[in-house]
């Protein structure tokens, strides 16, 4: 179906010209004149490094994954966001865990490599929806950059850590954790220095 | 002063000949046309020298470019066989215009009295090529105008299929 | 002053004039530059962005984004001057200088303030003195020259883009040329003479030309836009839009051809302000000290180079076609009847 387009007949003051620019020039001055009032923080535009935009609720930046309060991680390695991922950036490694002092205990299950190839996902917010556990959050970070391909792939204390210092949290790491782990060497995560 | 502007008029000129780029002896004669302007200046005729830069190299000479550019042809094409006889007329003409035209400047009067004259030749201004024009060479001005005006037509005619 | 006047060759006037010279040329390319830092502030300002605020001096003073000037000098000159293979290398290298020249010395007619008289010597305000006979049709011609440089560098670019920008320009400025004529010529008949001083006297006399003949000023104004290739006419180079004439230069060479552009507006304006502004005319004050009336000059340049930016931020670019039949059979028409129309209120008189 397409669209009528209303011709506008055009007044001989239109077809002069020269009061329309008269008109559209009295309504840039205008805007000239508010912009110049107004005070450079409060213009419309967010200069970035120095102001940044409030995000809103529910915005999907950059995964977290949560743990409870005494420090287990909730993700039980059911594979499940691994599936829904359209952009296949998750992979999964899980291993068995029996420490009953851990609220986890019950569980049986966690993962051993948990990594997020940050460079492919697509922020969809898929893996959220199919936690089965809310382990895996996408919060309001935004600013995901590195130097090189290599430290854009998060390992799984990375994505444990990564909002440690907007919750004003310690960073976790390996050791911290109860020292039942098995020994098999778990960080296999590529690196430590992921984001801050 | 004089010889710098006519030394820039004839190279110009000669420049324009020897130029195989069509695009380029355009320029050459931008140049010549102001070498011409400042010898007018030196003749304390501003208004001619100004009308030579605003006719001839502002708007005449950028029609000719435009369409040099319009029609891309850049380079000359060589001539199909030379023939000696062009040269031959050609030469013989120019001498035959130069010696009139020398004849003619010895000849004339204004020449005769600059010699005489201990005065300075007032500078010509618009107001007086206007007297000149509208006052003692009126026919001749209104005859050209007709006849560029029909010069106009005539090209319109021309080149318009459907009128 | 008295040493130095008894140096051979060098007399009070050569002094002078050298001053003048160095005074106004410096004056328009401090504009010039200034008003590239004015173009993207006012820019921004009039259409509520900020504009660039980034460059700072010694890395502390923002000066509302003033140190971008610096910062674009400089990289204009430490860039990497290169020369594409396929140019027509002495054209390309003389085409900014083509470009540049007409735009520096249109401004040399135009007297910037009273003519003053200092131990009985009179003094004049602009580079010519004037009744050099020259006068109005001097900025005139050098409008006219100013063709060149677009033409050269858009053929000596060797590339099809430019020479179609290069075109497009060059028809444009010869076809705007002559409606400009021709709404300058009723002044000319008006004032009996064409000297820009004699203009202005006769202005201070019997009121401004804005007042006098509107009809010429809007065709002027127009023909002033299309001759320095300003939005809405910029047909040489739209920025994003169409490719100009100067897509093959870089770094000082373009840096001339884009100040030349800047030179052109101020020209313009300064030709706008002397014709049908009454130049340094002070309103309401016809003895006024020479001073003031080089600031009036100024303030009058400058708010017509502001006219400029406005008008460049307000209005979208004319269409090809639409440009040709505003020049050819609006704006021709239109001068050609305000001619006739001043030439027949004179004529009643007699």
């Amino acid at each position: 179906m397409g669209v009528i387009v209303k011709k506008v007949e055009l007044t001989w003051l239109d077809r002069s010209y020269v009061w329309p620019i008269a008109q559209g020039m009295i309504i840039t001055f205008r805007h000239f004149l508010k912009q110049i009032a107004t005070p450079t923080s409060k213009r419309f535009t967010i200069q970035y490094p120095d102001m940044k935009k409030t995000l809103p609720k529910g915005y999907r930046g950059l995964h977290e994954l949560k743990r409870f309060e005494d420090g287990a991680i909730k993700c039980v390695a059911c594979f499940m966001c691994q599936e829904a991922c359209p952009a296949r950036c998750i992979s999964i490694e899980a291993e068995e865990f029996s420490e009953l002092n851990f609220t986890q205990g019950f569980e049986e299950k966690r993962p051993s490599v948990f990594k997020i190839d940050m460079l492919r996902c697509i922020y969809c917010g898929m893996c959220e929806e199919a936690c089965p556990k809310d382990a895996i959050w996408l919060r309001n970070e935004y600013e995901v950059a590195a130097y090189d391909r290599l430290s854009m792939n998060y390992g799984k204390w990375d994505l444990i850590n990564t909002y440690a210092g907007a919750d004003g949290k310690a960073r976790l790491t390996q050791s911290q954790e109860s020292p039942a782990t098995p020994s098999r060497p778990a960080s296999t995560s590529g690196n430590q220095a992921g984001p801050s | 002063m004089f010889l710098v502007f006519a030394l820039i008029t004839i190279i110009g000129a000669l420049a324009m000949f020897r130029q195989k780029n069509v695009i380029v002896a355009g320029l050459c004669m931008v140049l010549t046309f102001f070498g011409v302007a400042g010898l007018f200046l030196m003749l304390s005729n501003p208004v001619a020298a100004a009308l030579q830069i605003i006719v001839y190299s502002g708007a005449i000479m950028v029609l000719v470019l435009f369409t040099i550019m319009l029609l891309n042809s850049h380079e000359e094409e060589p001539a199909i066989q030379a023939r000696p006889i062009q040269r031959w007329v050609g030469a013989s003409l120019i001498a035959v215009f130069g010696a009139f035209a020398f004849y003619i400047v010895m000849g004339s009067k204004a020449l005769a009295d600059i010699d005489k004259a201990s005065r300075p030749i007032a500078g010509m201004n618009l107001v007086r090529v206007g007297e000149e024009i509208f006052r003692h060479y009126l026919l001749g001005f209104e005859i050209i105008g007709l006849l560029l005006l029909s010069a106009m037509v005539g090209a319109v005619a021309l080149t318009k299929k459907e009128l | 002053m008295e040493s130095v006047t008894h140096l051979p060759g060098l007399s009070a006037v050569m002094i002078w004039t050298l001053l003048k010279v160095l005074i106004v040329f410096s004056a328009v390319m401090g504009i010039a530059s200034l008003w590239t830092w004015v173009e993207r502030r006012g820019s921004a300002m009039l259409q509520d962005r900020i504009g660039p605020n980034r460059a700072l001096l010694f890395g502390r003073w923002q000066l509302l984004g003033l140190p971008q000037l610096v910062a674009d000098g400089i990289k204009f000159f430490f860039k990497e001057d290169q020369v594409p293979p396929h140019v027509t290398k002495s054209l390309y290298w003389l085409a900014p200088v083509l470009a540049f020249v007409p735009a520096l010395i249109g401004f040399a007619v135009i007297p910037f303030g009273r003519d003053f008289t200092y131990k009985g010597v009179p003094y004049h305000l602009s580079i010519l003195e004037p009744g050099n006979s020259m006068g109005m049709l001097f900025p005139l011609a050098i409008g006219a020259v100013a063709v060149y440089g677009i033409l050269v560098a858009a053929w000596s670019s060797n590339n099809k883009w430019a020479i179609l920008g290069g075109m497009r320009a060059s028809a444009q400025m010869v076809s705007y040329e002559i409606s400009l004529g021709l709404a300058v010529l009723a002044i000319f008949m008006k004032v009996g003479g064409y000297d820009p001083s004699e203009i202005i006297k006769d202005q201070m006399a019997s009121g401004w030309f804005i007042w006098r003949q509107p009809l010429g000023f809007l065709v002027f104004f127009t023909c002033m836009f299309a001759e320095s290739n300003r939005l809405p006419f910029d047909f040489a180079e739209g920025e994003a839009e169409i490719v100009g004439f100067h897509n093959e230069y870089g770094s000082m060479k373009f840096a001339l051809i884009a100040l030349s552009e800047y030179g052109h507006i101020i020209t313009a304006s300064a030709l706008i302000a002397t014709l049908y502004f009454g130049g340094w005319a002070v309103p309401f004050m016809p003895e006024a000290p020479v001073l003031l009336t080089i600031l009036f000059f100024l303030i009058k340049l400058l708010f017509f180079l502001w006219v400029f930016v406005w008008v460049r931020w307000t209005l979208p670019r004319f269409r090809y076609d639409q440009l040709m039949f505003l020049g050819w059979k609006v704006l021709l028409p239109i001068s050609m009847a305000n001619l006739i129309f001043n030439a027949w209120l004179m004529s009643r008189g007699h």
